[in-house]
């Protein structure tokens, strides 16, 4: 089963403040070790909220805001994909994580949904269209 | 430039454990993004399960302290992402834009940091990971 770990922002990540070469070290090490279980499938680290932005639907209406975000409890800092055997995994190799963004770090671990998770509305049709875009979708990566 | 299209569809973070999307729903959603992969934009697209089957770890104090989902504080969660490769982040707000997205719906557009945008001392630091290195060139 595949997880999406991620990492929640922090005020000094999101202010830009960057970790120092101690963590970044032990980060490194971590995600090594990741790749030679064969538990890493990607990974990526995201801009600060103040060079993203957000839309809102309502109808047919779209209404952008710039960011950053200061009223969102939860800004997500990076992710992790991982490929485990189960949750109790995943929650494992967290435990091992060397705490990302310091004292108030927290991750979040989530279940990735697969074809075989969908029942009958994921109609044949679906499963098939579904497929045609990853394989491309892969291609073009 | 690469952005996440994050999705956080308001009320999922009380969803029930195997809480499936509806067929109307999944089936706007696949043109959508059979339309990204049709512009050569799309990099990559998942959908999360419920928090309700999730599991939090926070690190206060040093030690991992692991909750399980539902997270009864979370007012949002992230119920699904994109990601892909557009010229600018008006561009990536358009895309978002062109999403089905329903009314309790939200996306929330973010730039993936690249190495380069790193300063130096940074990347000195990745260089150190070989293995992660030719992990990345194998996904990017």
């Amino acid at each position: 089963m595949r997880v999406m770990v991620l990492i929640k922002a922090t005020r000094d990540i999101e202010a830009g403040i960057m970790p120092d070469e101690k963590i970044l070290t032990e980060m490194g090490s971590f995600n090594e070790e990741l790749v030679k279980a064969g538990v890493l499938i990607g990974m990526e680290g995201l801009h600060p909220s103040a060079k993203g932005a957000r839309v809102k639907f309502s109808g047919a209406k779209r209404t952008v805001t710039d960011g950053p975000f200061t009223e969102a409890k939860e800004l997500i800092a990076g992710y992790w994909l991982w490929q485990v055997k189960s949750m109790n995994e995943a929650i494992e190799w967290v435990k091992r994580c060397p705490n990302p963004t310091g004292a108030e770090g927290e991750i979040e671990i989530r279940q990735v949904f697969e074809a075989e998770d969908f029942g009958a509305e994921f109609t044949p049709e679906l499963r098939e269209q579904e497929e045609r875009v990853r394989v491309r979708m892969v291609a073009k990566s | 430039m690469r952005f996440m299209m994050l999705m956080i569809p308001k009320g999922y973070e009380t969803a029930a454990p195997g809480t499936m999307p509806d067929t109307k729903a999944v089936a706007a959603m696949m043109k959508y993004n059979e339309s990204l992969q049709k512009a050569g934009v799309l990099l990559a697209l998942d959908g999360l399960h419920p928090p309700s089957m999730g599991a939090r770890v926070s690190f206060s104090g040093g030690k991992p302290k692991v909750t399980d989902g539902p997270f009864a504080e979370a007012k949002e969660v992230l119920g699904g992402y994109w990601m892909i490769q557009v010229k600018s982040k008006e561009e990536a707000i358009e895309w978002a834009s062109r999403c089905p997205g329903g009314d309790n719906e939200v996306i929330e557009i973010r730039q993936v940091q690249e190495l380069a945008d790193f300063p130096a001392d940074i990347q000195e630091v990745a260089g150190k990971f070989p293995e992660l290195q030719a992990q990345q060139r194998k996904g990017a």
